[in-house]
């Protein structure tokens, strides 16, 4: 069947039974000041999103830093505007995924996994804007309305599939089902297209260098490349969508984007600022990731985190990597990296403790000189106890 | 033959909905009985989603209905108690660390709820340390009195409700799915209640229905619900019974 015929098929289906083919517009944007939902469907959708935010609010894996916070909603404000970013409520979740999300009643998500893949100021703007793009779209309401007219396409179309009708009815009924299914992923690849698009638009407009939009999908091919190639995993096709994806492939975004901003120059990335922000937790960010289980995807990480310079967290956390895997080679190289990271900072408590058992573990009892080193250095460390026993 | 399984697939996800297999759905631990005329019982804010079903089975949730079902199951529930000469006292949300407490104890507890349900109600996949007859051994530990400092209750209520009102277009889909031979549910109403004893920690009572009547959006089949919900609760069978005079069903 032609795709006209196909779209035909749908309307008329939408006009059999009663399913509205577009939604009313909204007339206020909802992150006007103290906005209500207006229809029963966004008003449903925003008790859903309130409760769950009731829920997040308190949850023990929102961060309870303000300072990091506040910067992220510095930078949300610079992108889309003070009086726009007024809307969204902000909340830092510890969570290792390269990941962001905003609610459509202004619940926004941003994993401690996004933070530390963003090289500067700039991407992040990029990926906050994009998101607050879907918020001010009213993009989950539309996808929520698109989503109920599809199945319900499709349950009619069930029914008549199964009925006693003609092989040409049924096989007809079949089609129209499927291109109902497809259609509900193309709608949503959509408007992450129209985000893309406008979240650029924001950021680029703040004076944020745009180059950053495209680098981000880059980056992220190449890590889930190096993931994949760490788990004897097929690399993925950037080149093709698959009928069930739900965003634009990272090759995709990253062409469009690259096009988009071609000759637009250099605009200030923000380098400084977001490295200070995400600085004193980055430790803890580089350990959620080393629990990932993903040896390849992080260790292309900590490569692009460190550039040419290796600092003395990375380091350790690198030989955290290692020491984890755990095969004798790996048992050496971390031990070679505990080294460095002492040699340029000689009170690292935790690499001390990352030397010493990686030392023990491999057989070798200067290991328990550097236990004993770490212990000196933390006497109120948490695994005292546990490591005392380690000790002669 | 690829156009038979896809047809075979979509009714499938259809069915899937309208599953019912041979389930327990109440436990309580063996020798607990509410003292009637004395007890404090903390209600935790209840988990209630009420919306519609679309043609295709989607939830819609609906604000207006959830608030009615949540303002009628509350003075529902409160009824109930006070015939029992119980009191039933609303949880105050906390602020501070005690907010990250709440929702450690509001999230453990549907976990153990989710536990109960399939690991002990379900009785072909009871944990082996769940067999022995009428054992029901649970619980979120004495730590849980955190919740209910300064209330002096004894127990804490948590109730879980969701409805799903087939709409027309579900109602029409049924019929017509019906003349085909393919059996399509409209509507979805389930919901679980669970007490907890505050100086143990243990689960002393839990009921999960996935089958429950009464219109929560309407006084009466909010009383209709809490009756069902509250059912083999030990220490409310003979005043249940006189609500159902007094409310003259």
């Amino acid at each position: 069947m032609t795709s006209r015929l196909r779209r035909l098929a749908l309307l008329g289906a939408a006009a059999v039974f009663g399913v509205a083919a577009s939604a009313p517009k909204e007339p206020l944007p909802p992150y006007s000041g103290a906005y209500e939902p207006q229809t029963v469907d966004e008003r449903g959708l925003w008790m859903q999103l309130d409760e769950a935010e009731r829920r997040l609010r308190d949850s023990a894996f929102v961060l309870k830093e303000p300072a990091l916070t506040e910067y992220v909603r510095a930078v949300l404000c610079r992108t889309v505007g003070t009086d726009r970013c007024r809307g969204a409520r902000i909340y830092v979740v510890r969570n290792p995924e390269f990941n962001a999300s905003m609610a459509p009643n202004g619940m926004m998500v941003v994993n401690s996994g996004l933070l530390v893949r963003v090289r500067d100021e700039a991407e992040l703007a990029a990926i906050l804007g994009h998101e607050f793009a879907h918020f001010e779209q009213r993009h989950s309401l539309h996808r929520f309305q698109h989503t109920r007219s599809m199945t319900d396409v499709v349950a009619w179309m069930s029914v008549v599939a199964a009925s006693g009708a003609s092989y040409q009815v049924r096989s007809t009924a079949i089609n129209v089902a499927n291109s109902a299914v497809g259609s509900m992923f193309a709608f949503g690849r959509d408007e992450e297209r129209e985000a893309d698009l406008l979240g650029a638009k924001y950021m680029i407009a703040a004076g944020y260098d745009p180059n950053a939009l495209p680098d981000i999908w880059n980056r992220a091919m190449d890590e889930a490349d190096a993931t994949a190639f760490g788990r004897k995993q097929k690399s993925h096709r950037y080149d093709r969508l698959s009928f069930f994806a739900s965003h634009p492939t990272d090759l995709q975004r990253a062409t469009y984007l690259r096009t988009l901003v071609a000759g637009m120059g250099q605009g200030d990335a923000g380098r400084e600022p977001l490295q200070t922000a995400v600085k004193p937790l980055r430790g803890a960010f580089l350990a959620d990731q080393i629990k990932l289980n993903d040896f390849g995807g992080t260790e292309y990480l900590f490569g692009q985190l460190a550039g040419d310079t290796w600092d003395a967290e990375l380091l350790c956390a690198r030989g955290d990597l290692y020491r984890t895997r755990g095969n004798p080679r790996d048992l050496v190289s971390a031990a070679a990296f505990y080294t460095q990271a002492i040699a340029l900072d000689p009170a690292n408590a935790d690499a001390y403790r990352g030397l010493g058992l990686a030392q023990l573990r491999g057989g070798d009892a200067h290991g328990v000189d550097a236990l004993k080193r770490y212990l000196a250095l933390r006497p109120d460390a948490p695994d005292h106890a546990m490591i005392q026993t380690l000790l002669p | 033959m690829r156009h038979t399984l896809s047809a075979a697939m979509a009714v499938l996800c259809l069915l899937a909905s309208s599953t019912a297999f041979a389930q327990e759905k109440s436990g309580n631990k063996p020798g607990f009985t509410l003292r009637p005329g004395s007890t404090r019982i903390l209600l935790i804010r209840p988990t209630i989603k009420v919306g519609a079903q679309s043609t295709g089975g989607m939830f819609e949730p609906n604000a207006d209905w959830t608030q009615q079902a949540r303002d009628n199951l509350g003075a529902a529930l409160d009824a109930a108690q006070q015939q029992l000469g119980n009191q039933v006292i609303v949880a105050q949300e906390p602020i501070g660390p005690a907010a990250a407490t709440f929702a450690g104890y509001r999230a453990l507890f549907s976990v153990l709820a989710d536990s109960v349900i399939e690991y002990q109600f379900f009785p072909g996949n009871r944990l082996p340390t769940k067999k022995r007859k009428g054992a029901f051994e649970w619980t979120m530990g004495p730590g849980v009195a955190e919740i209910a400092k300064g209330t002096g209750c004894d127990y804490a209520l948590f109730i879980f409700d969701e409805d799903q009102y087939g709409s027309t277009g579900r109602k029409f889909l049924q019929v017509f799915a019906a003349m085909a031979y393919v059996q399509v549910k409209s509507g979805e109403h389930r919901g679980y209640a669970g007490l907890v004893d505050l100086h143990s920690g243990d689960l002393v009572w839990l009921n999960a229905d996935q089958a429950m009547g009464g219109d929560v959006r309407t006084v009466e089949g909010a009383q209709k619900r809490v009756r069902q919900l509250l059912e083999n609760f030990p220490g409310s069978t003979p005043p249940a019974a006189q609500i159902a005079t007094a409310s003259g069903q």
